[in-house]
C-alpha cells in the first residue's frame, strides 16, 4: 500500500515535470497526444504503404544536377561531395587552431571550384549554364549572390551611417526602394530589362543575371542587418579608440565593424536561408533548379498526381540544407562571440 | 616651462540651465599627481575629459604640453594630443573581440606605425609590469575586473603617454580587487608619470597624490595638498563631502 | 579642412553615380531605339483584350490596360488584408502555446516553427494549391451545410472562395505566421520573469495576467518585428502567379508580355509597392506612437 502511494506520487511529479497540473491539463494532454499520434501514423503509413516513390528514385540525378551532361555528372557531384564533406568536418569535429585556418580557407574555395567544375574551362569541357540544374544550381546560386551581396551589404550600411549627407541619401534611397519591391519583381525584371541596360551587342545569360539580381536585392536587407550591428556597438568602444589616437577609418576598421559583424551573424545565418529558400522563385522564370526541375519532372505524365511525395521530398532536401547552414552558423557565431562579452552565453 | 596641463576659466554646458563646468582653472606640473574629487554629477569627469578633447569646451582655453586647445580648436590638434595623452576609464572599455594582446599592440601598429614583433615585445613588458603576463592570449571577457583594468593602463601606456588620465579607475571594482589596480598606479607615480586621478580612495590619495582638486557643482572649491585637505579643509563643503565619505 | 575634403569625397561620389546612370540611360535609350518600343504610357489607355478568372472590381477584356492594373491591386490588397488578419491569428496563437507550461503545446508550435521556416514559401503555396486543393477527390463538408471544401475552392455559406484565392492565403498565413509566431517568443522572452512571477503570485489567471501585464509590456519589442513581417507579407503576394491567382504582379506579367513596355510596367509596380508600404508602416507606426504613448 505504501509503495503504491509513492509511485503514484511519483508519476505525478513525473507529470508536474511536463507540465500538468490539473485535470483540464491532464485532459487537453489526452487529446494533443491522440492528434499527434494519428497524424503521424496517418502519415507514416502513407509514406512506407501508399505514396509511391519512384517519382523520386527514378529522377534522383535529375533533383541533384538537373540536365547536366552524363558523362560529366561527376564533376557537380564531386563538387556537392565536398560540400557535404566539409559541412560535416565542420560541424562534427572538435578543431584546433591550424585546422580551422585550413577548413576556413576550404570554405572560401568552395565556391570558385563550383564554378570551375560546372562551367569548365581550363583542361576540361566547357559546359553551358543551360545545362545547369537541381540542387547544384541552386547552391551555386546562393553561394555566388550571398558572397557578391555581403560587401555590398557593409558598404551600404556604412553609407547610411556616414555623416556625408549625400552619400547617406543616396544609400539610404537605394536600400529603401530595394526593400519595398518584391523579389519575384526585381528577377523578373532583372532577367527582362539587363538586356536593355547593357551596351548594345552585349549579352549575359540568365544564370549570371539571377545573380546579378539576387545580389542587389540581398544586399540592402543585409545592409539593414549590418547597420543594426554596427548600431549595437557600445558608445564607449568608439571612446576608447579613438581615445588611443585612432582615425575614424581605423575605429570602423578594427573596432565596429568586426564586432557589428559578430552581433549580425544571426540576421546574416537568416537572409542566407531565405536566400537559398528563394532562389526556388526562379523556377517561375524558367531556371531549372532544385524546384523547377520537379516541376518538370511532375509535367511528365507517367508521374501524373506524384504531387504530394515530390513536394515531401523537396521540402526534405531544402529542410536539410537551410538546417545545416544554420548549424554552420551557430558553430560560426559561438566561436567568435566567445569574446564578445554582450553576446552569446559562453 | 615645467607646466604640463594649463587650464584658464573653462566652462562647459549640456543643458542650457546648468554648467558642468564653471569658471575653471589649474596648472598641474610635469610628474604630478593630482587628485580630483568631489560629489557626483560635479563636473569631475567633464573635466578630465576636456583634456584629450573627449568633451569639447564652449569658453575658456586649454594648453596641453604646449598644444593650445579652445572651443574653436579643429580635430587636428586634438589627434596630437590625444597621441601623447592616455586614459583609463571606470568601465574599462577593452576591445572584447580583441585578445589582450592586440588590445594593447593595436594602437602602437596603427597610429605608431611600430611593427608588430617591436609593439608585441613592448606589449609584453608591459603586461609584465602589470603583472598579468600569463593572461597574453585570453580574451578580456575571461579576466577579473581588476586584470581588465591593468590590461587598459597597459593599453594607454604601450603608445608611451607624457600625461595619463584615470576617470575612477576603480570604481568598477570588487573592494578585494582594488588595491592591484592601484598599487599598478603608484608604481607609474614612483616613475614619475604626470596623471590625474579622479577617485573616491583616501587612502590612495594620501599616499600617491601631491594634491588634491576638490569640485562641487562644476566648480574648483578648494585645491591643496592631501595633508592639509584631509587633515584640515579649508571649505565647508569638503569637510561635509569627507565626513561623508568616511562613512 | 576636413570640411573640404568630405565635401570633395562627397560630390565625386555624386558624379560616379550621376555617370553611371547617364551610361545606363543612354544605354537603354539605344536599346530602346534598337528594338523600336519607345517609352511612354499611352499605351495605358488601349484596350487589354485578356481576360482576368478573378475580380472583385467589373472587368471584360474590353477594358483598358489602366483598369486591369487596377484591377490587379484590387486582387492583391484582397489577399493582402485577408492573410494579415490569419496570419497574426496564427503567429500570436502559436507564439504564446510556445511559452506554455504544456510540453506538447510547446512541442506543437516549435514543431511548427521549425518546419515552415525552413522550406520556401513557394513550395508551400504549390503544395496547398494542387495538395491541399486540386486533389480533392470527395469534398470535406466541416460543419455540414456550412463550410465545404473541394476542389472548387472553399464554400462558406454559399459564397465560394476559388481554389486559387483559398491556396494562397492559407499559404501565405501559415508561413507568415511562423515567422510572427517566433517574434512573439522573442517579445514574451524579453519581459522579465519576475513579471510572470509577480502576476501569478497575485493569484491572476494566466490569460488576464498575459493580457494585462505580459502582452502591454512585450509589444514595444515585437511591434518591430511584426511591421516587417506585414512588408513580408504584401511583398510575397506577388508569389500568386505560381498558383495562378490574378495579382498585381501577374497582371503587370500580362501586360508587359502583350505591349513589350516592361520598364513602364517596372515603374508602376514600384510606385504600387512603395505606396502599400507606406500605408502598413504608417499604420504600424501609428500603433507603435499611441502604445509608447499609453505607456509613458
Ligand atoms: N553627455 C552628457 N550630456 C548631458 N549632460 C551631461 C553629459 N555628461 C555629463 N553631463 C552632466 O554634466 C554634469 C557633470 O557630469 P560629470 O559626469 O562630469 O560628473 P562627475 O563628477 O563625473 O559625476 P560622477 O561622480 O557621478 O561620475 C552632470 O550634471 C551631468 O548630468
Ligand atoms: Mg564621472
Amino acid at each position: 500500500m505504501k509503495i503504491i502511494t509513492k509511485d503514484i506520487k511519483f508519476l505525478l511529479f513525473k507529470a508536474r515535470k511536463i507540465g500538468i497540473n490539473n485535470k483540464t491539463d491532464l485532459f487537453i494532454t489526452f487529446i494533443l497526444l491522440v492528434g499527434v499520434f494519428a497524424t503521424l501514423t496517418n502519415f507514416l503509413n502513407w509514406i512506407f504503404f501508399h505514396a509511391n516513390w519512384e517519382v523520386v528514385s527514378r529522377n534522383l540525378n535529375l533533383y541533384i544536377i538537373g540536365t547536366y551532361p552524363k558523362a560529366l555528372s561527376w564533376r557537380p557531384f564531386l563538387w556537392i561531395s565536398i560540400i557535404i564533406l566539409l559541412s560535416f568536418t565542420t560541424l562534427l569535429k572538435k578543431l584546433n587552431y591550424i585546422k580551422k585556418r585550413f577548413i576556413y580557407i576550404c570554405w572560401l574555395l568552395i565556391i570558385p571550384l563550383g564554378i570551375y567544375l560546372l562551367a569548365g574551362g581550363i583542361n576540361i569541357i566547357p559546359i553551358s549554364t543551360n545545362f545547369w540544374g537541381g540542387l547544384s544550381l541552386t547552391l551555386i546560386l546562393t553561394f555566388i549572390s550571398i558572397i557578391i551581396a555581403l560587401p555590398i551589404g557593409i558598404l551600404l550600411a556604412l553609407g547610411r551611417q556616414s555623416n556625408l549627407l549625400i552619400i547617406k541619401k543616396i544609400t539610404s534611397l537605394y536600400i529603401d526602394c530595394m526593400r519595398s519591391v518584391p523579389l519575384i519583381a526585381i528577377l523578373f525584371f532583372g532577367q527582362l530589362l539587363t538586356p536593355l541596360l547593357l551596351p548594345v551587342g552585349m549579352e549575359i545569360n540568365r544564370v549570371i543575371r539571377a545573380i546579378f539580381s539576387f545580389s542587389i536585392f540581398v544586399s540592402a536587407y543585409i545592409s539593414e542587418d549590418i547597420r543594426g550591428g554596427l548600431q549595437s556597438v557600445p558608445q564607449n568602444q568608439i571612446e576608447a579608440a579613438k581615445v588611443l589616437g585612432l582615425n575614424k577609418y581605423q575605429i570602423n576598421k578594427f573596432i565596429v565593424l568586426p564586432q557589428a559583424l559578430i552581433i549580425a551573424i544571426p540576421a546574416l545565418t537568416n537572409q542566407a536561408i531565405g536566400l537559398l529558400q528563394n532562389t526556388s522563385l526562379m523556377a517561375i522564370l524558367g531556371l531549372v533548379e532544385l524546384l523547377g526541375i520537379s516541376r518538370s519532372i511532375l509535367a511528365n505524365p507517367q508521374f501524373i498526381g506524384s504531387h504530394l511525395e515530390v513536394y515531401v521530398w523537396l521540402a526534405l532536401i531544402y529542410w536539410l540544407v537551410c538546417t545545416i547552414i544554420a548549424l554552420l552558423a551557430k558553430k560560426i557565431e559561438r566561436h567568435f562571440s566567445k569574446s564578445l562579452n554582450f553576446q552569446g552565453d559562453l | 616651462m615645467s607646466q604640463t596641463i594649463i587650464a584658464k576659466s573653462l566652462v562647459k554646458s549640456f543643458s542650457q540651465n546648468k554648467l558642468a563646468l564653471n569658471d575653471v582653472s589649474l596648472e598641474v606640473q610635469k610628474g604630478e599627481v593630482l587628485v580630483i574629487m568631489g560629489p557626483s554629477g560635479s563636473g569631475k569627469s567633464t573635466l578630465i575629459r576636456t583634456f584629450n578633447g573627449l568633451e569639447r569646451i564652449d569658453k575658456g582655453e586649454l594648453n596641453i604640453l604646449g598644444l593650445r586647445l579652445n572651443s574653436f580648436s579643429n580635430d587636428e590638434i586634438i589627434k596630437k594630443i590625444r597621441k601623447r595623452v592616455g586614459m583609463v576609464f571606470q568601465q574599462f572599455n577593452l576591445f572584447p573581440h580583441l585578445t589582450v594582446l592586440s588590445n594593447i599592440t593595436l594602437a602602437p601598429i596603427q597610429v605608431q606605425n611600430k611593427d608588430k614583433k617591436h609593439a608585441e615585445k613592448s606589449a609584453y613588458e608591459l603586461l609584465v609590469q602589470m603583472g598579468i603576463e600569463e593572461h597574453a592570449f585570453k580574451y578580456p571577457k575571461q579576466l577579473s575586473g581588476g586584470e581588465q583594468q591593468r590590461v587598459a593602463i597597459a593599453r594607454a601606456l604601450a603608445l608611451n603617454p607624457e600625461i595619463m588620465l584615470f576617470d575612477e579607475p576603480t570604481s568598477a571594482l570588487d573592494p578585494e580587487r582594488v588595491n592591484e589596480v592601484l598599487d599598478a598606479i603608484k608604481s607609474l607615480a614612483k616613475k614619475g608619470m604626470t596623471m590625474i586621478i579622479v577617485t573616491h580612495e583616501i587612502e590612495f590619495a594620501k599616499e600617491a597624490a601631491d594634491r588634491v582638486l576638490f569640485m562641487d557643482e562644476g566648480r574648483v572649491v578648494e585645491i591643496t595638498t592631501p595633508e592639509i585637505f584631509f587633515t584640515n579643509a579649508k571649505n565647508e563643503r569638503s569637510r561635509r563631502f569627507l565626513n561623508q565619505l568616511s562613512k | 579642412m576636413r570640411f573640404t575634403k568630405s565635401y570633395i569625397i562627397q560630390y565625386l561620389f555624386l558624379l560616379i553615380i550621376i555617370l553611371f546612370l547617364i551610361l545606363i540611360i543612354n544605354n537603354v535609350h539605344f536599346n530602346l531605339i534598337r528594338t523600336g518600343l519607345g517609352f511612354d504610357f499611352a499605351w495605358l489607355f488601349r484596350p487589354a483584350s485578356f481576360s482576368l478568372a478573378e475580380h472583385i472590381l467589373p472587368y471584360s477584356p474590353s477594358n483598358s490596360f489602366a483598369w486591369a492594373l487596377l484591377v490587379g491591386w484590387t486582387n492583391s490588397l484582397r489577399v493582402i488584408f485577408v492573410a494579415l488578419i490569419f496570419s497574426t491569428i496564427i503567429g500570436i496563437s502559436a507564439g504564446i502555446l510556445g511559452k506554455s507550461h504544456n510540453y506538447i503545446l510547446k512541442f506543437i508550435s516549435r514543431l511548427y516553427i521549425l518546419i515552415i521556416r525552413q522550406t520556401p514559401l513557394l513550395l508551400q503555396l504549390l503544395f496547398w494549391y494542387f495538395v491541399g486543393f486540386l486533389s480533392i477527390r470527395n469534398p470535406v463538408n466541416i460543419i455540414v451545410p456550412i463550410i465545404n471544401i473541394s476542389n472548387q475552392g472553399i464554400n462558406i455559406f454559399g459564397y465560394i472562395l476559388t481554389p486559387e484565392f483559398s491556396s494562397l492565403i492559407i499559404g501565405l498565413s501559415v508561413f507568415t505566421g511562423a515567422y510572427i509566431a517566433e517574434i512573439v517568443r522573442g517579445g514574451l522572452n524579453s519581459v522579465p520573469k519576475g513579471q510572470w512571477e509577480a502576476y501569478k503570485s497575485l493569484g491572476i489567471s494566466d490569460s488576464i495576467g498575459l493580457k494585462d501585464i505580459i502582452i502591454p509590456q512585450a509589444l514595444p519589442a515585437i511591434l518591430p518585428g511584426l511591421t516587417s513581417q506585414y512588408l513580408n507579407l504584401a511583398k510575397n503576394s506577388t508569389l500568386a502567379i505560381a498558383v495562378g491567382y490574378a495579382d498585381i504582379y501577374a497582371v503587370s506579367d500580362t501586360v508587359i508580355n502583350q505591349t513589350g513596355k516592361s520598364i513602364e510596367g517596372f515603374i508602376l509596380l514600384l510606385i504600387g509597392f512603395l505606396f502599400i508600404n507606406l500605408i502598413i508602416s504608417n499604420i504600424m507606426e501609428f500603433f507603435n506612437r499611441n502604445i509608447l504613448k499609453n505607456k509613458a
